[in-house]
């Protein structure tokens, strides 16, 4: 099964980003993995071995590039993929209760997705977002921050009746050529360089 | 460039790191990450030390501390201790080391106990104990005492990356060596690491290590995660006689050390020889020993009534007197195998002539020899361009691989400092870049043909003219190889058994013509291990002899370790170190040592004369083969000049010009002067690891065969680790 095969042009865009070397077409690997991560919603070891023979590495390093990234998966994930940050704020503000929470509440563990499709869950390295622990980021969409129990309930009942809240930080994914971060959904995050303007007035 | 080290001023090349600048003043650094034929990252933090430089004004001048006279430039201390083994050393810098500052020393504890932190304290039981990096370096430079109260990190510790491989994940302490080995030297990548943080650990997604060279990253392993399967759990490191002496498996003539321990053979690890194989040596070599220990004949073999009976040596020269008492010595066939030293030719080469035998012979060899300049392995890894004609030096000669490696990476050797070779060069780098189009090869497929930028395939059944279709070439990829050796500055080609079994009569100024033209230097590589020492003295059939073909067709024979599985047509006499096929033929079997287990000399593929040593093994009454002549000798009542090491030493000084005692090991490379060649009626296929090489399945260390027996079965069991 191969997924590149008939996706010439979107391979040779990728390709294109990078220095025409054999070290530039490794550089590749990433978004490759993205792309087919997107497509099926984790990476399955055939296209990743697709990926090593594209980027004219082995298979052992593309493993050990995506187990390196707690974002790529190599099981399939459910459609609200919940990653809970279990660094040290997260832990202190109680993030290990809230995972217990969550997995007891899901029936569901590490690797596995509920019987209905919807749920699985994931213990994630810093999220980045130290002032708003404990942190639980759904799929690529966002942070849910400040996650007690009772709000985690909340969420849990909404995502099962599929109408969740929107996150309540959206992450920034895409940085334009002028530095201009955008949301998944298009939204301008942030300044651009555009922005700035020179200071005026009288220098202190 | 002068750099102070603790304050010893010391003038070093330029380049130099600041590492190797601790060493060269004698001081020292610990280190576990770094390694001398190996990129330089920095991953183990081992080796801090506080570093600092004079800085110089805008007007050039130095910035100065002190008064008048007293002026000196000032120091301007980094902030931080840093890794020694990526720094490079610079004019005027400062070092200090752990002897003279505190910080240093204190942060290389710190480090000591956060690698120890997750490392399991498995020393008594660690196949490394007694040679472990972190052992000593804990020793030294570690705190000495332990502020960890909890359960420490468990994970798999018998974690098979091959056959050959165990991994102890749980000892790995992520330094990288054996990652960067298989990517930088035989350009496998096929070892990473898999997780991150705590969760780190070396695996592949090959399915298993590539044989060939895997063997390797056992020696480099800092600690004991990487171990040799075939070893494991035989003996503890002081336990062993270690033995350095020169592997005689391929004409290569590796460095190796031989590890025996009560009269058996239990591991061979690499040596460092810079000229021949760095540090590297190939899994045939390390683990194809078995044999050395398994099934040896002991004593001598005389059959009595159709049967081989254990006699002693007395009885089997008594035996061999009345066997060939009827055989004209003239026509008693001389043959040995090609991994026979300098020592044992001149001593058979001397007794055909005593005997006036013409049927005298070696095997394997070529008929023919090559007479251009000779190019080392040095000028094979820094060559320019590299031809390689009709070779598998997968099966003929690894380790020569791995210099043709080394040449499409750039060729960079480390420097060689009064310490030893460069622990960390800093022109190694990780992921080079490397050359393919340096690098032609000619003839059938082979490992080293995917890394080549010009293929040339050339039928074995169409004739399979490999020289030819250099010489006169018809395609664009064959005149392609002729441009890349014309164009080359110090080109070198290779040549291997598809062109060397069966040359043409002009193969030989074929050969040299080509070198005048292109200034190549030449590399054939021999046959047999010592091919290229015997070739020197008169081991071939004399006009009207017998050669080793026709070894059936002699009316009597001495064969020394060759098995050709059939005898000669009157009596026939075997020196083998196993009850070989031939032996079980033989009137007379005479044990025979293995090269592990002798003392002498081989040249290499190159023409270095290389020292074998003797290692402490259980061989019985075996004897080589320069006694064995003289017992033979004695038996057909000639006394022969040669009867021991000594007494062929003074004679191969004699008729080679050469000394060939107290070599040193990394061996000299010394004219030997004419060869002789003779056709050989026979072709030679090249196989590196034979049959009675293939180690055998150990029983104790496959936990496949372990039967546990309930009533021993302890509370522990089935809990992982045990260590804490």
């Amino acid at each position: 099964m191969s997924y590149f095969a008939d996706k010439q042009p979107l391979v040779a865009d990728i390709f294109s980003r990078y220095p025409a070397s054999p070290q530039g077409r490794r550089s590749a690997l990433m978004p490759l993995l993205r792309e087919v991560q997107n497509a099926f919603g984790y990476v399955s070891e055939t296209h990743a071995a697709e990926i090593a023979s594209l980027c004219g590495t082995t298979a052992t390093e593309v493993r050990s590039v995506m187990s390196f990234y707690s974002t790529y998966h190599t099981v399939p994930t459910g459609k609200y993929h919940l990653q809970v940050c279990s660094t040290l704020m997260c832990a202190l503000a109680g993030s290990d209760e809230l995972w217990d929470h969550l997995v007891s509440t899901l029936d569901v563990q590490p690797g596995e997705v509920t019987g209905d499709g919807r749920f699985s869950v994931q213990k994630v390295e810093c999220l980045g977002s130290c002032g708003t622990a404990p942190v639980v980021q759904i799929g690529d969409e966002g942070y849910y921050e400040n996650v007690t129990r009772a709000k985690c309930d909340r969420l849990i009942k909404a995502m099962r009746a599929d109408i969740p809240p929107p996150p309540d930080n959206p992450v920034p994914v895409t940085v334009r050529e002028d530095g201009r971060q955008m949301t998944a959904k298009g939204e301008r995050v942030g300044a651009s360089i555009h922005d700035l303007a020179p200071l005026t007035g009288s220098e202190a | 460039m002068k750099v102070v080290v603790d304050g010893h001023e010391l003038d070093l090349p330029a380049g130099t790191s600041a590492i190797d600048a601790v060493f060269a003043a004698g001081r020292d650094v610990p280190y576990f990450c770094a390694h001398s034929y190996l990129s330089p990252v920095g991953a183990c933090r081992m080796c801090l030390i506080e570093s600092g430089s004079p800085r110089k004004n805008p007007d050039g001048t130095f910035v100065m501390e002190g008064e008048g006279d007293a002026a000196k430039p000032k120091i301007f201390w980094f902030p931080k201790p840093m890794a020694a083994c990526t720094m490079q050393a610079t004019e005027g810098m400062h070092i200090r080391t752990a002897a003279t500052s505190e910080v240093v020393a204190k942060s290389q504890a710190g480090m000591m106990e956060f690698t120890l932190l997750n490392h399991p304290l498995d020393c008594p039981t660690c196949d490394k104990g007694g040679a472990c990096e972190l052992q000593d370096r804990a020793f030294e430079y570690g705190y000495g005492a332990s502020r960890f109260g909890f359960d420490r990190r468990h994970a798999d510790k018998h974690y098979p990356l091959s056959d050959f491989i165990i991994l102890d994940q749980e000892r790995c302490i992520h330094c990288k060596r054996c990652v960067r080995y298989f990517e930088e030297v035989p350009g496998q990548e096929v070892l990473d690491f898999i997780e991150r943080g705590g969760h780190t650990f070396i695996d592949t997604e090959e399915g298993g290590l590539p044989v060939g060279f895997q063997g390797n990253i056992a020696d480099i392993c800092p600690v004991g995660a990487l171990l040799d399967n075939v070893a494991r759990f035989r003996g503890r490191n002081w336990e062993y006689d270690h033995n350095p002496t020169t592997c005689t498996l391929c004409p290569v003539g590796c460095s190796i050390t031989v590890d025996a321990r009560n009269g058996r053979l239990e591991r061979i690890v690499a040596g460092e020889n810079r000229e021949v194989n760095e540090a590297w040596i190939c899994d045939a070599g390390r683990f194809g020993h078995g044999f050395a220990s398994e099934g040896r004949l002991t004593g001598p073999l005389v059959r009595v009534n159709g049967e081989l009976r254990e006699t002693t040596w007395d009885d089997a020269i008594a035996a061999m007197r009345q066997g060939l008492a009827y055989t004209n010595p003239a026509d008693l066939g001389l043959y040995l195998g090609s991994d026979s030293t300098l020592e044992e030719g001149v001593a058979l080469e001397a007794l055909a002539g005593l005997l006036g035998t013409r049927s005298v012979d070696h095997w394997p060899r070529y008929p023919v020899g090559v007479n251009a300049p000779a190019a080392t392995m040095t000028d094979v890894a820094t060559a320019d361009a590299v031809v390689i004609l009709g070779a598998d030096l997968g099966e003929e000669a690894p380790v020569l691989e791995l210099r043709v490696m080394e040449m499409l990476r750039g060729g960079i050797i480390p420097p060689e400092f009064p310490h030893g070779t460069a622990i960390a060069d800093l022109r190694l780098v990780e992921r080079p870049a490397r050359h393919p189009e340096r690098l032609a090869v000619i003839g059938p497929d082979s490992r080293l043909a995917g890394h080549a930028g010009i293929r040339v395939t050339v039928e074995r059944a169409s004739g399979g003219d490999l020289l030819g279709a250099l010489l006169n070439p018809r395609t664009d990829e064959a005149r392609a190889v002729l441009k890349l050796l014309t164009d080359a500055k110090q080109p070198v080609v290779i040549l291997g058994a598809d062109v060397l079994n069966s040359p043409s009569g002009a193969f030989a100024t074929q050969i040299s013509d080509l070198a005048m033209r292109t200034g190549a230097k030449v590399l054939a590589i021999p046959a047999g291990p010592n091919s290229n020492g015997l070739s020197h003295l008169n081991l071939v059939p004399r006009m009207g002899g017998l050669g080793y073909a026709r070894l059936s067709d002699a009316p009597a024979a001495f064969i020394s370790r060759l098995d050709p599985g059939k005898r000669a047509r009157g009596f026939t006499v075997v020196h083998d170190t196993h009850l070989t096929d031939t032996a079980r033929l033989a009137d007379v079997v005479l044990p025979a040592v293995t090269n592990y287990e002798k003392r002498g000399t081989i040249v290499n593929l190159e023409g270095r004369l290389l020292p074998l040593r003797q290692s402490a093994l259980n061989a019985g009454e075996a004897a080589d083969l320069t006694r064995t002549l003289a017992a033979l000798a004695e038996a057909l009542g000639v006394r022969t000049k040669v009867r021991g090491l000594k007494s062929a030493q003074a004679l191969l000084r004699e008729r080679l010009g050469v000394n060939v005692e107290n070599l040193p090991e990394s061996g000299v490379i010394q004219s030997l002067g004419q060869r002789h060649e003779a056709p050989t009626g026979l072709r030679h296929t090249p196989n590196l690891w034979t049959e009675r090489m293939v180690p055998k399945p150990n029983p104790s260390s496959d936990p496949r065969h372990l039967t546990i027996d309930p009533r021993w079965e302890l509370p522990m069991a089935g809990q992982p680790g045990g260590d804490d």
